[in-house]
C-alpha cells in the first residue's frame, strides 16, 4: 500500500522542530506536571492520586493540567510510554553484551528488574492497572511493550538459527512463557525486597527450565 | 456461642455475601461500602466494625471462596490419574473452572493485590500458597512413579507453572477468554514444562 503515507504523525515532531517560545512553554508545563504525576503515583497509587494532588504537587492549576493532558489515564500513559522506552534501550543494551541465548535471555530479564529498582511503586501501581479490563488492554498495546515482548521472542529466533535450540523449539509459546516469569518475579521484587542477584538467580534457573525440553539432541 | 457472638458472625457472613454479589455485578470500583451495607440490611458503621475496608472486604470474600475451590481439590486430588502432565492439566483447569464462575469478582482479587491500601491481614493474589503446595506434591509423587526426573529442580518448576497460571489470566482480562480457552493455553504450558522434567530414557537420549 505504498499510497499510503507513512508519516501522519508529525504533529508532536513539528512542535520539536520549530521551537517558538510558546511550544517551549508548553513543553516545560508537561514535563512539570508528568514529573508531579510519577511522583504522586509512586508514592499513592493510580487510585490514590487525583489530578487536584498531581496540579498542586507541580504548582499549577488543575484547569492547566487538564489543558495538557486529557485524563489521569492519559498522563499515566505518557509515563508509561517513557519508561518503557527507555526500558527497551536497556534491555537492546544487555542483549549486546550476551553470549547464548540462556545468557542473553538473563540479560533481558536483569535489565527489566534493573531498571525498575528505583521506581518500584510505579511498577505496583502499572500491575494494578493492568489487570483492569480498559486501561489494561490500552497498557498491552502501547508500542513498546509490544516490543518488549517481540525482545524475546528474537532471541528464541536467534537461538533456533544458531542451533542452541531445535527447530521444533515453539518460539512462540517459550517466548509467552519466559515473559510470564518475567513479569511475575516483580511480585518478588515489589513485596518480598528481592535484592537483584536474588532476582537473576531465579531467572537464571526459570530460563533453564523452560528451554530444557528445546535443547538440541 | 454467645447470642452476640452470633449475631455478630451474622452480620459478617450477610456483608460477605452482599459484597460478592456487588463486586461481581457492578465490579469492585464502582461497589461502595455504603451500597453494601444497605444491600446486607446493616448500617455502614456495623461494616467498620468488622471489616477495616473495602479491600479487607474483598480479600474475606475471596478467602471464603479459596477455602472452598481447596476443600474441592482436595477431594478430588487423590482420584487424578494418568501421567504428571495430565494432574497438572486437571488442577489448573479445576481453578480456571471454578475461578471464572465469577471472573469479575476473581480479577478484581488479582487487581487488589497491587492496591495502597491493603491490610495486613488480607491475603491477595499470587501470595497464597495452598496452589504452590498441591503443585509441588504432584510433581514429588511424579517423581516417586517415575515419569519426573529426580534431578529436577521442583521449586522451580513450580514457579515457572505458577507464573504461567497467573498471567494466563491476561485473556480473562482483556479478551474475555473463558476457563476452557485458558485451560487450553495452559495444557500447552504444562506440556512444554513438561518436555524439560521427564526422565531421560535410552529412546530419546
Amino acid at each position: 500500500m505504498k499510497h499510503v503515507s507513512s508519516n501522519i504523525e508529525v504533529t508532536g515532531e513539528a512542535q520539536v522542530r520549530v521551537p517558538t517560545r510558546r511550544a517551549l512553554a508548553k513543553q516545560q508545563t508537561r514535563a512539570k506536571v508528568l514529573a508531579a504525576a510519577r511522583r504522586l503515583f509512586s508514592e499513592s497509587g493510580y487510585e490514590g492520586a487525583t489530578i487536584r494532588d498531581i496540579a498542586a504537587e507541580a504548582g499549577m492549576s488543575t484547569g492547566a493540567v487538564f489543558a495538557n493532558f486529557t485524563d489521569k489515564s492519559d498522563l499515566f500513559r505518557e509515563i508509561m510510554v517513557a519508561d518503557m522506552e527507555a526500558l527497551v534501550d536497556a534491555m537492546r543494551d544487555g542483549v549486546a553484551r550476551g553470549r547464548g541465548v540462556d545468557d542473553t535471555l538473563l540479560k533481558l530479564f536483569v535489565a527489566g528488574y534493573a531498571f525498575y529498582k528505583s521506581r518500584l511503586p510505579l511498577a505496583r501501581a502499572a500491575f494494578g492497572i493492568s489487570w483492569m479490563p480498559e486501561q489494561g488492554q490500552e497498557l498491552r498495546d502501547l508500542a513498546p511493550v509490544q516490543i518488549l515482548q517481540e525482545l524475546f521472542t528474537e532471541q528464541l529466533n536467534l537461538g533456533v538459527e544458531r542451533g542452541e535450540l531445535s527447530q521444533e523449539a515453539e518460539v512462540k509459546l517459550r517466548s509467552q512463557m519466559l515473559f510470564d516469569c518475567y513479569l511475575a518475579n516483580f511480585q518478588e521484587a515489589i513485596f518480598g525486597g528481592w535484592s537483584l542477584e536474588a532476582l537473576q538467580a531465579k531467572s537464571k534457573d526459570q530460563i533453564r527450565v523452560i528451554l530444557a525440553g528445546a535443547r538440541r539432541g | 456461642m454467645s447470642v452476640r457472638k452470633s449475631q455478630k458472625e451474622a452480620t459478617r457472613q450477610r456483608v460477605l455475601d452482599a459484597a460478592r454479589e456487588l463486586f461481581e455485578t457492578k465490579g469492585f470500583d464502582a461497589t461502595t461500602v455504603r451500597e453494601i451495607a444497605s444491600m446486607a440490611a446493616v448500617s455502614v458503621g456495623s461494616v467498620f466494625t468488622t471489616f477495616s475496608s473495602k479491600s479487607d472486604i474483598l480479600s474475606q470474600v475471596m478467602a471464603d471462596r479459596l477455602d472452598a475451590l481447596y476443600a474441592e481439590l482436595d477431594r478430588l486430588v487423590p482420584h487424578l490419574r494418568g501421567s504428571t502432565p495430565d494432574r497438572l492439566r486437571s488442577i489448573f483447569a479445576i481453578h480456571y473452572a471454578f475461578e471464572t464462575r465469577r471472573t469479575r469478582l476473581f480479577l478484581a482479587h488479582i487487581a487488589a493485590a497491587y492496591n495502597w491500601t491493603l491490610t495486613p491481614s488480607s491475603r491477595p493474589y499470587g501470595r497464597n500458597q495452598r496452589l504452590r503446595l498441591v503443585i509441588r506434591d504432584c510433581l514429588t509423587e511424579g517423581v516417586t512413579r517415575g515419569d519426573v526426573d529426580p534431578a529436577t529442580d521442583l521449586e522451580i518448576v513450580v514457579d515457572a507453572l505458577m507464573a504461567s497460571y497467573a498471567w494466563t489470566y491476561r485473556l480473562a482480562a482483556w479478551e474475555d477468554a473463558d476457563a476452557e480457552t485458558m485451560s487450553k493455553v495452559m495444557d500447552r504450558h504444562i506440556g512444554l514444562i513438561a518436555s524439560g522434567f521427564r526422565p531421560p530414557t535410552p529412546a530419546n537420549q
